[in-house]
């Protein structure tokens, strides 16, 4: 993700302000690192330069 | 690769993620005419990529992608979009974009068709064909800048008055048809929804 990213993403919870904590970037993008809620402290990951912004209850990777 | 495994593979990525059809195209165009070069557009349910890449190739606008499928989000991101795996609008702020454009999964569920796989989750909109594009409605106004719209994609199937209705209670006023298709056994439009 880029990182003006932030400027539209909010936590989907509470919709309150996320801090970016970047770990490893390349060509201007955050291929990973995490998304964590200023108001609710609730995680969200990014990997391979997808942040994701499921609710914590709808991460699985399979459907239904 | 012998031919037989190509053809698993590609039946594995036909099973994931849906691929641009009519609906697409139809969607791609109006909104290739109606976003303009300095905009932000968020594509919900972006699958391949497809809507949001052809409208940011034919506008400049910037078009940020999200889809509750991580396989789609992962072809969206190949084709250039940046994309975001999300449940239709919740993680993003309001006002946030100037259009919102949607092909949502509209096909009433048929029980005996059910499948338990993503493409059930593109295809399906519960039993009416309404549920997701209802959920979508009662928060889209929330992300839509002032002047803001959405575009969705509504079938006959779906129930195009329905759609209008809903919309209506949502604070959503004259929602005109910008495009029709008619198919043997489904006629496609794209409402655009405004406040």
């Amino acid at each position: 993700m880029k990182r003006d990213l932030m400027d539209i993403v909010c936590c989907p919870l509470d919709k309150h302000d996320l801090e970016l904590d970047a770990e490893d970037e390349e060509d201007g993008e955050v291929v990973s690192g995490t998304l964590t809620c200023t108001d609710c402290g609730e995680t969200y990951p990014i990997e391979d330069g997808i942040p994701n912004l499921l609710p914590p209850d709808m991460r699985e990777e399979t459907p239904a | 690769m012998t031919d037989e495994s190509d053809l698993a593979a590609r039946r594995g990525i036909e099973t994931d993620v849906y691929d641009p059809a009519e609906d697409s195209r139809l969607l791609a165009d109006v909104a290739s005419d109606a976003v303009g070069s300095g905009d932000t557009v968020l594509d919900v349910g972006t699958g391949s990529g497809y809507v949001a890449s052809t409208v940011a190739a034919e506008t400049g606008a910037r078009v940020v992608g999200s889809d509750l499928n991580p396989h789609a989000c992962r072809r969206a991101r190949d084709a250039g979009i940046e994309a975001v795996r999300a449940d239709l609008v919740a993680p993003f702020r309001e006002g946030a974009f100037d259009a919102v454009l949607f092909n949502p999964p509209y096909l009433p569920a048929d029980a005996a068709a059910a499948r338990e796989d993503w493409m059930e989750v593109a295809l399906t909109g519960g039993e009416t064909g309404r549920e997701v594009v209802e959920a979508f409605l009662d928060d889209v106004g929330r992300v839509l800048a002032p002047s803001g719209y959405a575009l969705v994609l509504v079938s006959t199937l779906t129930g195009v008055d329905e759609v209008v209705e809903y919309a209506g209670a949502r604070g959503f006023s004259a929602a005109a048809a910008l495009a029709d298709e008619s198919f043997p056994f489904e006629t496609l439009t794209v409402l655009k929804l405004v406040r």
